[in-house]
């Protein structure tokens, strides 16, 4: 029987992405297992934001596992954690943090490239040391869904920039990540080209405005995630039912 | 004037205060932007929400500590719901709603059924129980007092004597301090006016699916209305739904 990591990988198809529908807590995954998702992904963002702390590292590392556990104990499908720069910059540091989320049971991480708190991305050899890093210390199993930032950190999305995150996605295979995620990449043009040159399943964001899925589909996408999203569709809609002070 | 008469003052029996319950930081934001005058968690959708049973199988550090970023999130007074206040005995139950005062929480409810059990504490050990929070917790902090003799008695079976044995329940709590009364599930109207009519606390109604409507739930005097875990249910069938098409 296949163990739940080769589960998980096994659902990033290219042409026919694994959808994930982003959750934050216990009571938002049941309600996306109910809705028949094949597994489940926390986005670090709505788990801020539930929480009230911001997002880029501000929720308490001891939070985050206890959360994330709380999520596994409470639902039979795997769980990726979107684990942002896995609370440090020293490459052994965040491979002891990955480590511990994996001891929650998770099947995977989210793991980004942005300077957090600062400007920019990492420079691609501090980047590639961080991920073999934690793939040392989590084994071969665990999936590192390796992001890169570039396409959120400009506003310009033209080859040059593609050239650049191509560039990461292959040094991020060969340091041992399992998927890239490039939030943000939306032109199917520049999707085809990832997928071409990137020897890993893609993973992009869904936003409200774009590209139907079928489009993202046909470009080669393996995995499609909705970040933030969900969770601040859902508390407009709380806002909307509320009554407010008289009713 | 200190924050407990501001938050008691929003208690007027036929105007009552509404509050729709939260359960997060992130719902309360989400709630306080509709303008309402006050927030309350609601502890089955603390509960639902962490992966916990209801009746205090929220730990109780969880519980206080969602209490403090729920406070930390908005501007507004917060009322947290605190069950049995964790313990039985009445000075251990002080010591945990004075914990509780130290995030801020402006008021909370303190049930009496006896959690786990079918049972309510006998109308003299509630109101010790009430006393003792009263006194762990000084007098600017709102105890609403809940009973639960509605909601463990089928609806078909409420009737004036069972009113009269609430009532007697409300004498005894104001008597001990308690700064409100909440009768969840007591939803007939004519019997919720004669709650409210000899009630010496303001009366807190809760509503449910199929309940009367705010306006008649006010006309017969109710003080406060709040929402128990209905807002969380519904908006999770909404996330099912929004999943569901995401996912399709």
């Amino acid at each position: 029987m296949a163990s739940k990591y080769e589960t998980f990988a096994a659902l990033h198809v290219p042409g026919d992405p694994v959808i994930l529908y982003n959750i934050w807590d216990v009571g938002s995954a049941l309600a996306v297992v109910a809705a028949g998702a094949k597994a489940l992904a926390t986005g670090s963002h709505p788990v801020a934001d539930a929480n009230g702390w911001p997002d880029g590292q501000q929720v308490p590392l001891d939070f985050a596992f206890a959360n994330a556990k709380r999520i596994v104990d409470a639902v039979d499908l795997p769980l990726t954690v979107d684990f942002e720069g896995a609370y440090s910059v020293d490459p052994a540091e965040g491979g002891a943090n990955v480590a511990r989320l994996k001891e929650t049971g998770a099947v995977g991480c989210n793991f980004e490239d942005q300077v957090i708190g600062g400007e920019g991305v990492h420079p691609l050899d501090l980047q590639v040391k961080r991920i073999s890093t934690i793939r040392e210390a989590v084994g071969g199993d665990f999936y590192i869904n390796a992001r890169t930032d570039l396409f959120l950190k400009t506003q310009t999305y033209d080859d040059a920039l593609v050239d650049q995150v191509v560039e990461r996605g292959k040094a991020f295979a060969d340091a041992g990540a399992s998927g890239f995620f490039v939030p943000r990449l939306a032109d199917p043009k520049q999707i085809e080209r990832v997928v071409r040159e990137v020897p890993l399943p893609l993973n992009v964001i869904a936003f409200p405005g774009a590209p139907d899925k079928k489009i993202w589909a046909d470009a080669g996408v393996a995995r499609i995630s909705h970040g933030p999203f969900p969770h601040r569709a859902l508390m407009a809609k709380l806002t909307e039912m509320a009554p407010g002070a008289i009713s | 004037m200190s924050k407990f008469e501001d938050f008691a003052k929003l208690h007027v029996a036929g105007d009552p205060l509404v509050l729709f319950n939260v359960w997060d930081a992130g719902s309360a934001a989400a709630v306080a932007k509709s303008g309402p005058k006050a927030i309350a968690t609601g502890s089955a959708s603390v509960a639902m929400a962490n992966g916990f049973g209801d009746g205090q199988k929220v730990p109780m550090d969880f519980a206080i500590a969602n209490a403090a970023r729920v406070v930390e999130a908005v501007d507004l007074p917060v009322t947290v719901d605190f069950e049995g206040g964790y313990a039985v005995e009445p000075v251990a139950a002080g010591r945990n709603v004075a914990r509780l005062v130290e995030t801020g929480a402006i008021g909370c409810n303190l049930e009496d059924q006896i959690v786990g059990t079918d049972e309510l504490y006998s109308i003299a050990d509630q109101a010790a129980r009430i006393a003792a929070v009263r006194e762990a917790v000084g007098s600017d902090f709102f105890i609403n007092a809940r009973t639960d003799i509605f909601l463990k008695a089928a609806t078909d079976t409420h009737d004036e004597a069972l009113v009269d044995a609430a009532i007697e329940r409300a004498r005894a709590y104001a008597d001990a301090g308690a700064s409100g009364f909440f009768v969840p599930m007591l939803g007939n109207l004519k019997l919720l006016e004669r709650m409210c009519t000899h009630s010496p606390l303001p009366v807190n109604f809760m509503t449910f699916p199929g309940c009367p409507s705010n306006a008649d739930v006010a006309a017969v005097g109710a003080a406060r209305i709040s929402h128990g875990p209905f807002p969380y249910m519904a908006l999770m069938d909404k996330l099912r739904e929004m999943a569901r098409e995401a996912l399709a």
